[in-house]
């Protein structure tokens, strides 16, 4: 029986939307990861012309032409992918050469290209080139119906086991380690750092807050916390929001004081993928003769590139409305702050919205919380049972 | 495919593809190199290295002086390596690091064919492991074949 809902699970057809916005934005990476390869290239060196170290004798390496013209194949490859031209060729090939690439000498190998390699290899088994893609393009011009947006559920799945894999792996890696969680390491480079600390223009007593031993004592479970709370947050509905706001702020701390290459973009990038694979089954409501709906219609229509909303019109007069798919009504203020919270670009900013007063009553059945900022009168009416509806993300 | 083998198929891919990462996870507490293994920024140790060439006539000349037309830092321009004598970082960890610098040490002494004097390359390494006090290690590259 656990047997067929693990099949069921990996099986279920679902909407591949968000390796669709992935594949996309990993195109980019690529091209970033590819760039030093390329640079050294055209200066006339490639990896075997100073140390390096084969995984195995049996590796096979190229002429030298052979190998830049390869780095210049995955160069357009990526763009393909991005693109969406011949999707699924262009995908499997920058997967095969940045692969390729990485496995050539134990010094190419960096945490984040491990990750690219992992993002390519999922995107390139996955059909994720058949929305917001040239080839769905061509093949609209062409008259040809549009193919299924929904597939097999388990690259997505198996993307997010990565995903967490790697935020639980570097956690559990920094509690088990004493130097680390007693707060040690991060004291030590810190210390070692205190020159850009200043040359941040960080006020001394913040300098002196970041080098005090008895602060990363308690800074270092704090990074460990975050890391786990990340991996595991994820994976629950009612957590997930606040796992994703973290790593994007862990993500940027990252980018700032260290140098990550790739990692920062596209650990932020893969984020979309915890996105329930569902599309346009949010109604955002708004009515065309009031100039702000109509900016956040078009807000909204330019930044969904999850596909989550279906815009209808309402009748004139109306207030903004949306109904998120458990049926739950947002209104006004709070229609905004939703709408805004389930986009990619702006979720960031206002996913905190969502925990103020406004918003927090209507999820909870309250069908005036505009009502009650305006006039800052109690709410009239609740919801008998004040409970919190089950809701998917 | 048929319904059922692409449902054994899938299963297959499924868990193997978890296995492998976890077994790769738990193999970076040992390997010196730890792919896939996603141990990030795992210590604050640093090292430097004194590298010499010992020569067929006992010589231990420093690798910052050129030699044959060769440069260290032309040869070895990766992995923090490049200027051995200043006190690095070890950026994915110390066991990471010397094994680079044994690996670089190999390399250098068998690619580099003008070079009819060297018969091996050494490096005295001293290292610190976060806060632990200094250790000191020696590495040397196999005796190169010709020189002596």
């Amino acid at each position: 029986m656990r047997g067929a809902a693990f099949d069921e699970l990996l099986g279920r057809p679902v909407s591949m939307r968000a390796l669709v916005l992935l594949r996309v934005l990993a195109g980019p990476a690529v091209l970033l990861h590819l760039q030093p390869f390329l640079s050294d290239a055209l200066d006339g060196r490639i990896y075997r012309d100073a140390f390096y170290e084969p995984y195995a004798s049996w590796y096979p390496e190229l002429p030298d032409a052979v190998y830049v013209a390869l780095l210049g194949l995955a160069v357009v490859a990526a763009v393909a992918m991005s693109l969406g031209f011949l999707t699924r060729l262009a995908t499997a090939t920058t997967f095969a050469i940045v692969t390729y690439n990485l496995f050539l000498s134990t010094t190419h190998f960096h945490n984040n290209r491990a990750y690219l390699v992992i993002v390519l290899a999922l995107l390139a088994v996955a059909p994720c080139g058949r929305e917001l893609s040239l080839d769905a393009w061509i093949r609209r011009r062409r008259g040809r119906p549009a193919l299924d947006t929904r597939a097999p559920a388990w690259p997505l799945w198996l993307l997010r086991f990565e995903c967490a894999a790697i935020y639980g792996a570097s956690g559990l890696s920094k509690l088990l380690d004493p130097d680390w969680f007693g707060g040690t390491v991060t004291w030590q480079r810190v210390v070692r750092a205190k020159e850009d600390l200043y040359a941040w223009h960080l006020p001394d007593w913040a300098v002196s807050i970041l080098t005090n031993r008895s602060f990363h004592t308690g800074a270092a479970k704090l990074i460990v916390l975050t890391e786990l709370s990340i991996a595991v947050g994820l994976w629950s509905r009612r957590t997930r929001y606040a796992a994703v706001w973290v790593a994007v702020v862990f993500h940027l701390s990252i980018e700032a004081s260290a140098s990550v290459q790739v990692f920062s973009y596209l650990g932020i990038a893969v984020l979309v993928i915890w996105a329930v694979p569902s599309t346009r089954d949010r109604v955002l409501r708004i009515d065309p003769a009031a100039a702000g709906q109509r900016r956040l219609g078009a807000l909204v229509r330019r930044l969904d590139w999850l596909a989550r909303f279906r815009i209808e019109p309402a009748p004139p007069g109306s207030r903004l409305e949306v109904v998120d798919r458990d049926g739950t009504t947002f209104r006004g203020r709070g229609a905004v702050a939703f709408a805004l919270s389930r986009l990619p670009l702006t979720a960031w900013f206002a996913l905190p919205a969502l925990v103020l007063p406004p918003v927090s009553l209507e999820r909870k059945g309250v069908d005036h919380a505009d009502d009650y900022l305006d006039d800052g009168s109690l709410p009239r009416a609740t919801d008998p049972a004040g409970s919190v509806p089950a809701r998917p993300n | 495919m048929s319904t059922s083998v692409r449902i054994v198929a899938r299963r297959v891919v499924v868990l193997a593809v978890v296995l492998l990462q976890l077994g790769l996870v738990a193999r970076g507490y040992w390997a010196d190199h730890k792919e896939f293994a996603f141990q990030m920024f795992p210590e604050s140790s640093t090292w430097r290295a004194d590298v010499v060439r010992v020569t067929a006539d006992g010589r231990r000349v420093s690798i910052e002086l050129p030699w044959s037309g060769y440069r260290w830092d032309e040869l070895v321009r990766d992995r923090g390596l490049r200027y051995p004598s200043t006190r690095h970082h070890a950026d994915a960890g110390l066991d990471n690091q010397l094994a680079f610098l044994r690996g670089a040490l190999d390399w250098v002494a068998s690619n580099t064919p003008r070079d009819r004097e060297t018969r091996y390359l050494e490096a005295r390494v001293t290292s610190w492991h976060n806060d632990d006090p200094a250790r000191v290690e020696v590495f040397r590259s196999p005796v190169r074949e010709g020189p002596g």
